[in-house]
């Protein structure tokens, strides 16, 4: 109804002669939104507005890859359950009316509502949408840099890494010791390390490199499906796991690449491969423009994604504070629904409804054995409160982790549909 | 009709049971039930597209709200789609089966 009632008055005026004033101009341009990141937070909201708006709102997207890696499932991939190119999308979302700009944002000016590009121009937003994932806090862990990523890779960001990882995998030998250094608390994909873990013991258990073992040097005291994770590791790969934490090793106190050792509190292990997954926080381009607090992630309200700190830019995915919903692709596509609603409720006047969200984070611990966790949300005293939750329970029958395991299959097959198609 | 006058039935019947779903028979609110569904569509391919989760557009209406109706009531037993029905109410149940109906499969 409002688009119509705006094509009456927009009439009118040209009626009454008056076009030509720069108010008018103004008011007939198209509004623009700007979306910063290709993830599975910006590429939905992107799409979403654009499909949605039906060409009513100007969508630009910002971001520099042509096709997308996920990080979801890339675990999959390093337990040869999936290959390279299965987990690697290309955008097709200019069918939908986004443009695609194929470079870094630079910087965002939020006074003149510009962001600006890696080649020096401007793009200008009514609404800017920031979903850049996370940023590694390399300096969390004594020793390590982004230098020595090359060598002690973190694979939490997609592609290279996450290629480098498979690459030290699978060139290990039986009886090889890799040591992971797991995050603490927040974190993208909290059971994210323990289903690595699995992936790469269900690996060396193929190749029959039973007598290889995996050291988990954990800055938390219990984790995500942790009975779950723990049950599986004994069943699948019994002596193969060590999972150790802060009461076991005292804390990291430095690694050193070039020896392929971590040294504790207590001890120097000696590895073949180390993965070190450290401390995260929002990408650079949300904390330089001041949407970050002081923990590293920026505040949003609950209600909408919109920051806390800018009423004309939402924050979505990782990058987020999003009270009881993990950092996942789920959430961050979940979270882009309710973004994309918003933004064109206040652009286009749009009927708008309640936020709601979900989540589901499904787990490989072997083959045909899948587990979950996964809740609703709603918004809640300017935060976002689980109202309904559930995991998976120890003990279930093969039958129903089989299933689990098609699910899982199946989510990813419709969530990247979802996202990039 | 889309399902036979006895199917109905038992639906309606069934659909009693939960505690008023049987008002979901109302006409849908379309556009409600398509902001609804793009939480359904992460996993349910809107294309209609098979890859482990099973099709959800161009069903009857009906299926909607009863598969629905049983996830709500925690009948049917998915964790993920309890939690994601508990919370619906049937306005909300029939919106989506309208909008989930009026959908139809590319690919079957």
């Amino acid at each position: 109804m409002t688009t119509i009632n705006r094509r009456h008055f927009s009439t009118g005026m040209l009626a009454a002669g008056i076009i030509a004033m720069p108010g008018v101009l103004r008011a007939q341009a198209k509004p623009k939104v700007v979306v910063i990141g290709g993830g599975p937070g910006g590429a939905t909201v992107a799409k979403y507005v654009a499909r949605d708006s039906k060409g009513a709102i100007d969508v630009t997207m910002v971001e520099p890859l042509d096709k997308f890696v996920t990080c979801f499932h890339s675990n999959l991939y390093l337990g040869d359950f999936k290959t390279f190119d299965q987990i690697t999308h290309p955008y097709k979302l200019s069918g939908y009316g986004v443009k695609h700009v194929r470079q870094m944002a630079a910087a965002i000016d939020r006074d003149k509502k510009q962001v600006r590009l890696a080649d020096g121009s401007t793009l200008s937003y009514d609404r800017l949408v920031v979903a850049p994932g996370i940023d590694i806090k390399f300096d969390s862990v004594p020793g390590y840099s982004e230098a020595a990523a090359e060598i002690m890779p973190h694979g939490w960001k997609p592609g290279a890494q996450t290629r480098l990882v498979k690459k030290q995998l699978d060139a290990l030998e039986d009886g090889a010791t890799i040591v992971m250094l797991a995050p603490p608390n927040p974190y993208r994909c909290p059971p994210g390390p323990y289903e690595r873990v699995s992936c790469m013991a269900h690996v060396l258990k193929t190749k029959g490199h039973t007598k290889s073992k995996i050291v988990v040097i954990d800055p938390k005291d219990k984790f995500s499906k942790m009975a779950l994770f723990q049950e599986g590791w004994q069943k699948y790969y019994p002596g193969m796991v060590e999972w150790m934490d802060p009461k076991m090793h005292g804390g990291v106190k430095s690694i050193d690449p070039k020896a392929m050792t971590v040294t504790t509190d207590f001890e120097t292990i000696k590895a073949n491969m180390v993965n070190v997954i450290p401390a995260q926080m929002a990408g650079k381009i949300a904390r330089d423009a001041g949407l970050a607090n002081e923990s590293g992630y920026c505040p949003i309200d609950g209600a909408d994604m919109k920051s806390k700190i800018d009423p004309n830019i939402f924050v979505l995915g990782d990058a987020a504070i999003a009270g009881a919903m993990p950092k996942s692709a789920f959430s961050a596509n979940s979270q882009a629904k309710v973004v994309a609603l918003a933004v064109r409720g206040e652009l286009s006047a749009a009927r708008t409804f309640p936020a709601r969200y979900a989540n589901t984070c499904w787990s490989v611990i072997a083959k045909d054995d899948t587990v979950k966790v996964g809740g609703r949300y709603e918004p809640k005293d300017g935060a976002i409160a689980e109202v309904e939750g559930f995991v998976s329970k120890t003990g279930e029958d093969a039958g129903l982790r089989a299933q689990t395991a098609e699910e899982n299959l199946g989510w990813y097959a419709g969530i990247v549909a979802d996202i990039f198609a | 009709m889309r399902v036979g006058r006895a199917v109905a039935l038992v639906l309606l019947v069934a659909a009693s049971a939960f505690g008023g779903a049987a008002g979901a028979w109302a006409e849908g609110d379309k556009e409600l039930g398509e902001y609804l569904s793009s939480e359904c569509v992460t996993c349910h391919q809107l294309s209609g597209k098979f890859d482990g989760i099973p099709v959800i557009v161009g069903l009857p209406e009906q299926t909607l709200v009863h598969a629905l109706g049983e996830y709500r009531a925690k009948i049917r037993d998915n964790a993920v789609m309890r939690a994601i029905a508990v919370k619906f109410t049937d306005e909300e149940i029939a919106a989506l089966a309208a909008y989930f109906n009026s959908i139809t499969p590319e690919t079957q």
